[in-house]
């Protein structure tokens, strides 16, 4: 007489088992904003892991999205045509910005010992994007509530940036945990490709503009160093912009 | 493909048994990799660097840059594998151009992923028309350029001394065949840049591959001159 036949019982797996199995599952939105900000080790080892490309693709989404809103929140200062523009400027600028620094990121990785691959470093860097945008998000009330009761083009500029250096400030952080992670031994180079970053996103801002504030032209033709446009001539040409 | 990246990542990292295991065989394959990231690195850089004062100028310094450098190991192949055995390195001609040509790329591959930036900074640049501030262009581009020339070279040649090190029987003859072999490159290097010159482009003058006196005169004859001017004894 036959037995009935048992399900054979689960067998324990090793923790890196069922961290594989993890890793193999799909990301979502919500899982990737909880691992960006919580805990990053996490999504180091899903950037690094069997599903990095779909990864990269949420990191993206989230990046871009939260750009949006925030875009929403710079464009809310003039109205107009900046609801549309701001939000486009503000997403174009920091992929252009982010593909211009990619390169030199991926060479300073290396330079600093890590055996990340470049897929790897463009996930780092796409997580590093999230962080900061994400952080604006949470910035967002604080900048709207300025955008709202300040005349001021030029002030209201100047809140923008101190945000986005402090939210970039934070996703270079990540950045530097991420190649430690990854074998990278110095963090001297993580310093100096942050300011390259830091320079290529504040010269983009005035290559772009105008973002806060309203100009006749969509894109000005006047090519400007950023730091003469914000200390000589931002402010008389935007002083009264809204 | 992929063996070609995990090779200039060793290169890159620095890491001393790596870089040993890179000189064992120096087969014409790695050779050709060495050159062609010159070629492609040094060309990429050379072009956002010359193309402010025009799209012409920026094709010949693609041409011109990567030429300098890879004419510069040819030049020096002999003098370079002779101070080898000299300073009592053990490397010979083969791996000593090998070596030096691996130094060139990996500055070259770090001149590339500069390359965007240097081209975010020229889109940025008020253009050659605005009489006024061309000069000002002018002088900033030369200066971001000489630190990220600088950057690259001393990350190449800090990894060049690391291999060095692999094969040299203590720090002070690595130290010194890389001062040797720095002075040489310097000396000739410097010499084929005078002879190609121009590289950006003077506001002022006008788009062409050699100027008209490029085999009058010579880099140190013409600096001699400039310090004697500039103090004026």
């Amino acid at each position: 007489m036959n037995e009935p036949s048992l399900p054979p019982p689960v067998p324990a797996q090793p923790n890196g088992e069922n961290e594989m199995i993890d890793l193999a599952r799909d990301l979502t939105v919500m899982n990737a904003v909880e691992f960006v900000l919580r805990n990053p080790r996490q999504m180091i080892a899903r950037i690094a892991g069997p599903r990095g490309t779909w990864t990269s693709f949420v990191l993206a989404f989230i990046a871009g999205v939260s750009a949006v809103v925030y875009g929403l929140v710079v464009g809310s200062f003039s109205g107009g045509s900046q609801w549309w523009a701001a939000p486009a400027k503000i997403v174009g600028g920091m992929a252009l910005s982010g593909l211009i620094c990619l390169p030199s990121l991926y060479i300073f990785a290396c330079l600093g010992g890590s055996r990340a691959k470049p897929s790897q470093v463009f996930g780092v860097l796409l997580a590093m994007l999230a962080i900061a945008n994400l952080l604006l998000i949470g910035f967002a009330p604080v900048a709207w509530i300025f955008s709202q009761s300040t005349d001021s083009a030029t002030c209201v500029g100047f809140f923008h940036i101190t945000f986005w250096v402090i939210a970039l400030l934070f996703g270079c952080r990540f950045i530097a945990t991420a190649l430690r992670a990854l074998g990278s031994h110095s963090t001297s180079l993580v310093g100096l490709w942050t300011l390259l970053f830091l320079f290529v996103t504040l010269q983009m801002t005035t290559t772009l503009r105008p973002i806060v504030g309203t100009s006749p032209q969509l894109l000005s033709e006047e090519k400007v160093f950023f730091l003469n446009y914000w200390f000589q001539g931002a402010p008389n040409k935007l002083e009264h912009a809204k | 493909m992929n063996e070609s990246r995990i090779r200039f990542s060793h290169w890159l990292r620095g890491d001393g048994a790596e870089l040993k295991s890179e000189l064992v065989v120096v087969s014409l394959t790695s050779l050709i990799r060495h050159l062609a990231a010159i070629v492609i690195g040094c060309g990429l850089f050379g072009f956002v660097m010359g193309v402010w004062r025009s799209p012409l100028q920026g094709a010949y310094t693609a041409v011109k840059l990567p030429a300098i450098l890879v004419l510069t190991a040819l030049g020096n192949t002999l003098i370079n594998g002779m101070f080898a055995p000299l300073l009592g390195v053990e490397l010979n001609l083969k791996k000593t151009f090998a070596a030096v040509l691996a130094s060139y790329s990996i500055a070259s591959l770090i001149l590339a992923a500069f390359a965007p930036l240097i081209g975010f900074l020229v889109w940025n640049l008020p253009p050659l028309s605005t009489v006024n501030s061309a000069n000002r262009a002018h002088h900033a581009l030369l200066l971001v350029l000489v630190i990220a020339i600088a950057f690259a070279g001393t990350a190449a040649n800090r990894r060049l001394l690391t291999l060095i090190r692999q094969f040299s029987p203590d720090d002070g003859s690595a130290l010194r065949l890389l001062w040797s072999w720095l002075t040489i490159n310097f000396l000739l290097g410097s010499q084929l840049s005078w002879i190609l010159r121009p590289f950006i482009g003077s506001p002022q003058l006008v788009v062409q591959f050699f100027r008209s006196d490029a085999l009058h005169g010579n880099f140190y004859a013409t600096l001699a001159h400039t310090l004697k001017g500039f103090f004026d004894f």
